[in-house]
């Protein structure tokens, strides 16, 4: 930092950057990580609940029995969600809630009985994919900090660029053979640049698809508190009906289904049903979004009692639906498989943004020959550690846990969520207690190991040949830590070879 | 967004990339041990940007408006990440690297478009 009297602009683009980069480095490092992997939130579902193969009944049937599990269950709720059964998801996924506000209960059904699944108790990849998001707070608090933390990271990477001289310049260079400090700051652009309109594009639009949350007061102004109105007027939700206020009886849902299958030419994805017990229940049934880039469901409501069809979606409105492509690009649904591994190395390139940025931080003010490092710097230290070395280990912990926890363990899916952070507390913990020069390494091993053991455990316990493309993506994980550890206890002998002074720069 | 397009995109933008690269003192040093001459430096210029607008047209002609720029940022993304480890840990090979990736590309392509 200079002492001049007065900074240019990118000596204070350049503070900002650091600063702005810090305060939130380590919870913007677990969104990343834990959005990176909810590119494969299904894949993790998957092989999170290995006792479901293939659906066992047709849609229709398997919505006739979800309504009458549901009917039992809470016939005046507010409204019932049924999410269908396909291939990908054997069983019919249902939700049920009687305030718009929570909670939200929710079951898997078997669709061929229409009970309760046998299949065990788990989050799957729906916890990491909340995380993401809502970072295992209560939801509003979580999007507020999550919010927080996006709008500073956009700050961060535009006051990054103002600050980086030699973007062009330095676009291919990684100068792994000079000082510690140096090499940390090219990895760190590297990995920042190379995947910069990734960056840009996925903190963008998850802002925007925050801020209807962030920002409220617009929508709040013009339909005061109905928000289903507004859904309407603009075209991402179809119309309803009000409710009638005196008892009905539901048709069978199947029936509406089947209607819906026709009138689309698709099976839905989602049929809702809202005020199930009224006279005036409405239907509305939601299909898997067209190709393209947008993130829009076209949907077609149904009446209840009689099944005739209410409205349905048509064409948005511009404004719609560029915050449908911003959701669309954010999520990546559109993906195929092999640009959906683009998308993933990008989200990995952000993680390593962040952690090489936490690092350097360190490193850039390590104390020269034998000053003792000063609190802060010792503090930021170990958070790096924690984070960057801990988050892995917990996720691997929470993998391990849907394996090894007993199948009729009470709160199961809990346990497994207590497994992660006790994964990620206890790596964090154990950072503080290695010596420092070994920390790095230790730390990153022990992750490697966590995530080696998982195709193991896997393989002793379940053993199926349609998880091998995740165990094999557990073992690359499990190669890249290594691979961290390795470069983490590398450099330092070599540095103490080339430069005495110098070694004590790259033990932070 | 099938797995040939992709492989087009990557390969003409590695290619690309490369020769932006080898365009560049530094990294023309540590490839051939001289640095760039100045004909050559403007020729590897013209190369990569031209590489980099047809891998666009690739990715547009076989995915589309709609994904094909979507495709092309995440393979310049993959590509250029590839250059720099290349670069980084094996800088002599990085010029074979960049030539074989365009008979590969060529062999993506029919692929590509057809599907």
């Amino acid at each position: 930092m200079s002492h001049a009297p007065r900074k240019s602009f990118r000596q204070s683009m350049a503070w900002l950057h650091t600063w702005s980069g810090l305060v939130v480095g380590w919870v913007l490092f677990a969104i990343f990580v834990t959005g990176t992997a909810s590119y494969y939130r299904t894949e993790i579902s998957h092989w999170m609940r290995p006792e479901l193969s293939a659906p066992t009944a047709d849609p229709a049937t398997a919505a006739t029995r979800a309504a009458a599990f549901l009917g039992r269950t809470m016939p005046d709720a507010l409204a019932w969600s049924v999410k269908l059964p396909t291939a990908e998801h054997p069983t019919a996924e249902v939700y049920w809630w009687n305030n718009p506000a929570g909670p939200y209960h929710h079951a898997l059904l078997d669709p061929a009985t229409g009970e309760p699944s046998h299949a065990r108790d788990t989050k799957g990849g729906d916890f990491l994919y909340r995380f993401h998001f809502e970072l295992s707070l209560p939801p509003v608090w979580g999007r507020w900090i999550v919010g927080i933390c996006a709008m500073i990271l956009l700050v961060s990477l535009i006051s990054g660029i103002v600050t980086h001289r030699r973007i062009f310049a330095d676009f291919f260079t990684f100068r792994r053979d000079k000082s510690a400090q140096r090499g940390w700051l090219d990895a760190h652009n590297v990995v920042g640049v190379l995947a910069l309109p990734f960056h840009l594009m996925i903190v963008y639009t998850g802002l925007v698809e925050l801020g209807p949350l962030l920002m409220p007061w617009g929508v709040k102004a013009a339909y005061q508190d109905d928000i289903l109105a507004y859904y309407a007027e603009t075209g991402i939700m179809a119309a309803g009906r009000k409710p009638a206020g005196q008892p009905g009886t539901l048709m069978p849902l199947g029936e509406i289904v089947a209607r819906a299958t026709a009138a689309h030419g698709e099976v839905p994805e989602v049929v809702m049903v809202t005020g199930p017990g009224d006279a005036a229940a409405s239907v509305t049934a939601f299909f898997e979004e067209p190709p393209g880039l947008a993130h829009l469901h076209p949907q077609i409501v149904y009446a209840g009692d009689t099944g005739a069809e209410l409205s349905r979606t048509g064409d948005v409105a511009a404004a719609t639906r560029t915050g449908a492509v911003m959701t669309g690009l954010h999520e990546a649904h559109f993906a195929a498989a092999p640009l959906r591994v683009l998308f993933f190395i990008c989200g990995v390139m952000g993680a390593a943004t962040i952690a090489s940025g936490l690092v350097l931080w360190t490193v850039a003010r390590a104390p020269k020959g034998a000053d003792p490092a000063g609190f802060g710097l010792r503090l930021v230290r170990i958070l790096n550690l924690g984070t960057i070395a801990g988050l892995p280990t917990g996720l691997a912990a929470y993998f391990l846990a849907n394996r090894l926890l007993p199948l009729d363990l009470v709160g199961r899916a809990d346990w497994e969520v207590r497994g992660f952070f006790a994964g990620w507390m206890l790596a964090a913990l154990a950072a503080l207690l290695y010596p420092k020069a070994r920390a790095w390494p230790a730390a990153l091993g022990v992750a490697a190991l966590a995530f080696l053991a998982i195709p193991l455990v896997d393989a002793l316990t379940i053993n199926e040949t349609r998880f091998l493309g995740f165990d094999a993506a557990m073992l690359a994980v499990a190669m890249l830590l290594a691979l961290g550890a390795r470069l983490a206890s590398r450099p330092r002998r070599q540095m103490r070879a080339a430069q005495p002074n110098r070694s004590r720069a790259v033990e932070a | 967004m099938t797995v040939p397009a992709v492989v087009l995109s990557i390969c003409l933008s590695f290619s690309s990339f490369a020769a932006l690269a080898l365009s560049l003192d530094r990294h023309h040093r540590a490839v051939f041990r001289v640095p760039a001459p100045r004909n050559r430096t403007r020729g590897l210029r013209v190369a990569g940007w031209c590489g980099l607008a047809v891998a666009f047209a690739a990715s547009v002609a076989c995915s589309g408006w709609n994904f094909g720029p979507v495709q092309w940022i995440g393979g310049l993304t993959g590509a250029a990440l590839l250059v720099v480890a290349v670069m980084s840990y094996r800088p002599a090979w990085l010029r074979a690297a960049a030539v074989a990736a365009l008979p590969l590309a060529m062999l993506a392509l029919p692929f590509a478009l057809g599907s």
